[in-house]
């Protein structure tokens, strides 16, 4: 018979977190191993279907056959009561059929009388091939899924989530074309544009200059949408002052700002789902970065060397933090303190530098309006045009420079990797985002004199009429001029910077010729410039209805534009781009970008008086008010209900209600995560009994209890307390407790 | 509906629709790319179950699973092992069967708990049904090609057992695996051939 020595149980193992080795296998007798082998959740797991040999079976056979065919039947009569599908039971393909078939007869057995059950299974059918169909539909879904395994996960996001904007373009322009478009016709064609000669008490407004216009300025009015574009449908400023009209103009842009605002919500939420099930990184980094890292999907040797590369690195990234988590644990006040300081001071260098950014851009747009009065400039078309672009070169130039310095900044900080890339984020979105805002507020302060309404240009009409006689024209001009600038840096980059390099890394060998061969797809910076092209177009879409159309132009081309520099020019990129955070951070930013966009959007709407002159809100005391006077033309209980709409005794209530509403589900969710540690703790508790009590089975197998004991309980579980003492004191106590009780 | 076909009948069609997660196109995709792994082997008529397995060098010479001879022998590293777990003995040899259910537990429709089994039977490179610390210590040098040093790997598989090992017994169990790997956000897009 086998010593304790032969079993190598080293008493420490037990009931501590410790390195427990795997018990060898006992000469006679059973080992721990094989006991916890036979457990029914172990049976279960192994069983693969009817006739078919379980896991692991030839060794079964040898040792312990009787005992494992015993626990077969208990786990065959749960599987075939199991309702899932066939095809998600980890069986080998035939014992699948078996089980599919014995679904089918049962199935047709309980409902081959009734109807309902036809009726509901050619129903689960229909959804099935309605959900394919759907799927299907989407266009270059094979394009995605190749760039996908190429390139990696966040290279696919961008592409999908360029996608999702297109169609988010092309439903408002639909909206557009319905609400805007369609009335204006359909009432007479609307009146050509007022001649100079034309005046009232808020100036006079002549978008046509008179006589034949030179090939240079023409191109200088497409390119910056003065001249005949100006008075187009292009613009707010050409739609007539007709009341049906002013109502379908203003819904639309509520009806495409919702519909856009309720499809990102359902993108974020399904990426939101994803994250939150995910655990927090700190717990599960290394066990997510050795199981879930290698893509199986890769082919080509190339891609699994860089696969194989970014996995290493990956690995040296998560070791080299756990260093500096652990250096910076152990750091003294003085040292803190310093790196604290550095911190403060780094912050404030892009506080100013962001300040910087702002201020330009703001002096830009304030300047450009007074530059293009001055003589010289209106002589050269080519100065005019780089003069009415220079708020859109200022936003690019400045979103260009400034990311790469807050890269170098954020290395210096020294906070760990991942906390480096989400502040380098945070900063660039804000940069972008603020710099429009800035924009947008320099324009304001032209339009309505820095909001004050007794300045001298501003007096009696309320806004600028002087230099701008039609003021939402002329914000959709800069709109349109970004969104033009915008693609054209695009293409400049691709063709002047990108193609050039990697052409040069071609005939430049050596180091050289690789570091500018190593082109990457910068995910993050692509991404976020996609949204910030968006939003120009949310807050241009209410001053120039056309907008949504050519940005669904804009982003077709980009898309191919992308695809083709892609191919040609980038290699997968050595640093992994989490898609979990693909799929709910941008999605936010965009959500943010939208609520921005409508800031001034709706400020124009509310507070700023509408042109005198052009649009279809003219003579108006401000752009909301067609709405009150639309709806008292409406059937008196229609009236009453919207009117009730917007009292307090409405708002009050439903106020409180989602508060009430989110108050408990916050409720909800903090008692769900206090249930699931709970439950964490008694997953613990049970797996440690289980391997208590199997060792109790091996040890009273391994001393012949079974065998040779025929003597009252008490001898037997002395000999078994015997060998439990030596192992582990405080746990034979307990036994003899329960023991001492049941003898 | 589609051309008529005489590879399959109906009826065995409509089993494979409803044993795996493919359409009817995309099993007959799947059986011509498995036909033209071995064309003399693979009958073009499948009507009467023939019992055909293509031999391992033949899979193994899918472009999803090659083997590239070459400096540094760049292979997928885990190829064999996938050709071990769903093949029918084995030995690597695969029938129609187990090609389309490698495939059908590959592609995207398939549920996480499905994948989850068999990433642990991938990983598990003993058969023992634990994933012990020679099994990590196997994956971890196949992921990184030996470039890590061995300090650095065994102290990279000291921190995946902490994390994932519930019960402590020094390996982990199909229920330590699936609870650590069904929270990993990735494991879906990265266990996933295309086809």
């Amino acid at each position: 018979m086998a010593t304790e020595g032969d079993f190598g149980w080293e008493p420490e193992a037990w009931g501590l977190p410790g390195r427990g080795l795997a018990p060898r296998e006992a000469r006679a007798g059973q080992s721990l191993a094989s006991v916890l082998n036979e457990l029914p959740s172990a049976a279960t797991l192994r069983y693969r279907g009817p006739g078919v040999l379980p896991w692991g079976s030839p060794e079964e056979e040898e040792e312990g056959g009787g005992r494992s065919s015993q626990a077969l039947p208990g786990a065959a009569q749960m599987e075939t009561q199991d309702p899932r599908p066939s095809r998600e039971l980890p069986w080998p393909m035939q014992a699948r059929r078996v089980h599919r078939n014995n679904q089918a007869r049962a199935q047709g057995a309980y409902s081959s009388g009734s109807r309902v059950g036809h009726w509901a299974r050619l129903l689960a059918r229909g959804k099935d091939k309605t959900k394919e169909g759907l799927r299907s539909l989407q266009p270059w879904a094979w394009t995605v899924k190749r760039i996908g395994g190429q390139f990696g996960a966040g290279t696919e996001s961008y592409f999908s989530l360029l996608r999702f904007l297109l169609l988010l373009n092309v439903l408002a322009s639909v909206l557009a074309a319905c609400m805007v478009l369609l009335p204006t016709w359909l009432e007479g064609a609307p009146p050509g544009p007022p001649g100079p000669s034309a005046s009232s008490p808020c100036g006079s407004y002549s978008p046509h200059s008179p006589g034949l216009a030179t090939f240079p300025s023409q191109l200088f009015n497409l390119l910056s949408g003065q001249g005949y574009l100006e008075w187009s449908p292009l613009f707010y400023g050409f739609y007539p002052a007709r009341r049906h009209l002013a109502v379908t103009y203003l819904c639309s842009v509520f009806a495409s700002g919702l519909i856009c605002l309720l499809l990102i919500l359902q993108r974020s939420v399904s990426g939101l789902k994803q994250t939150l099930l995910a655990e927090v990184g700190a717990l599960t980094s290394y066990s997510h970065r050795v199981f879930s890292a290698w893509t199986f999907g890769l082919c080509g040797a190339l891609h699994v060397q860089l696969r194989q590369r970014r996995i290493l690195y990956e690995l040296q990234v998560e070791l080299e933090e756990a260093g500096v988590r652990h250096r910076a644990a152990v750091r003294t006040l003085g040292q803190q303190a310093r790196v604290w300081l550095v911190r403060a001071l780094l912050n404030l260098l892009v506080l100013a530098l962001l300040c910087a950014a702002f201020y330009g851009v703001y002096w830009a747009t304030g300047e450009a309006g007074q530059l293009q009065e001055e003589a010289l400039v209106q002589q050269k078309p080519l100065l005019q045009l780089v003069v009415s672009y220079l708020p859109s070169i200022f936003i690019s130039a400045v979103n260009a420079v400034l990311p790469p310095l807050f890269k170098l900044i954020g290395s210096l900080e020294g906070y760990t990797r991942s906390h480096q890339i989400v502040l380098i984020l945070f900063r660039t979105v804000f940069l972008r985002l603020a710099s429009l805002l800035v924009l947008l507020f320099s324009l304001w302060s032209q339009i309505t004199c820095r909001g004050d309404a007794q300045a001298e240009a501003c007096q009696g009409c309320g806004y600028n009429y002087r230099e701008l006689p039609c003021w939402e024209t002329r914000v959709g001009q800069e709109m349109y001029k970004l969104l033009l600038f915008d693609l054209l840096t695009s293409l400049a980059i691709a063709l002047l910077v990108q193609f050039p390099r990697k052409i040069l890394c071609g005939l430049c060998p050596g180091a050289l010729g690789r570091w500018a061969g190593a082109l990457e797809f910068e995910v993050a910076d692509e991404v976020l410039g996609l949204i910030y092209a968006q939003t120009v177009v949310w807050v241009g879409s209410f001053f120039c209805p056309l907008l949504p159309l050519l940005n669904t132009a804009k982003f077709l081309l980009l898309f191919y534009l992308k695809k083709l520099t892609l191919f040609s020019t980038c290699s997968p990129a050595a640093r992994t781009f989490r898609a979990s955070m693909a799929s709910f951070f941008f999605p936010l930013v965009l959500l943010l970008g939208l609520v921005l966009s409508a800031v001034p959007v709706l400020y124009s709407i509310f507070l700023i008086q509408p042109s005198k002159l052009c649009g279809p809100f003219r003579g108006q005391e401000s752009i909301w008010a067609q709405i009150p006077e639309s709806i008292e033309t409406l059937p008196q209980t229609a009236q009453n209900f919207l009117f009730f709409l917007g009292t307090q005794a409405f708002a009050v209530p439903l106020l409180l209600i989602s508060s009430i509403l989110m108050a408990y589900t916050v409720a909800l969710a903090n008692s769900h995560g206090r249930l699931i540690s709970e439950l964490k703790r008694q997953i613990e508790t049970e797996a440690r009994n289980k391997v208590f009590l199997a060792r109790a089975v091996a040890l009273g197998s391994e001393s012949g209890v079974r065998q040779n004991c025929r003597a009252p309980f008490g001898t037997c579980a002395f000999e078994l307390l015997l060998k439990i003492r030596q192992i582990d004191p405080v746990a034979s106590e307990r036994a003899e407790g329960v023991i001492r009780q049941r003898a | 509906m589609g051309s008529k076909q005489t590879v399959f009948t109906r009826e065995q069609l409509e089993e494979y629709q409803d044993c795996t997660f493919f359409t009817r196109k995309e099993i007959m995709r799947l059986f011509y790319r498995y036909q033209d792994l071995a064309p003399q082997l693979v009958p073009l008529d499948y009507t009467g179950c023939p019992a055909v397995k293509v031999p391992y060098e033949l899979i193994g010479s899918m472009p999803e699973l090659k083997v590239q001879p070459g400096p540094g022998d760049m292979e997928n590293p885990f190829r064999q092992r996938i050709a071990h777990v769903f093949s029918e003995d084995g030995d690597g040899h695969m029938t129609l069967d187990n090609f389309l259910d490698m495939f059908s537990v590959m592609s995207e429709m398939a549920p996480r708990d499905l994948k989850a089994y068999y990433a642990f039977k991938i990983y598990d490179f003993n058969d023992d049904d634990y994933i012990c610390a020679e099994d990590l210590q196997q994956t971890v040098t196949r992921l990184t090609r030996g470039e890590l040093s061995a300090e650095e790997v065994s102290l990279v598989c000291e921190k995946v057992l902490d994390e994932a090992d519930g019960d402590h017994d020094g390996r982990l169990s199909l229920e330590d695996f699936q609870n650590m790997i069904l929270r990993a956000p990735d494991f879906l897009s990265t266990f996933h051939i295309r086809i």
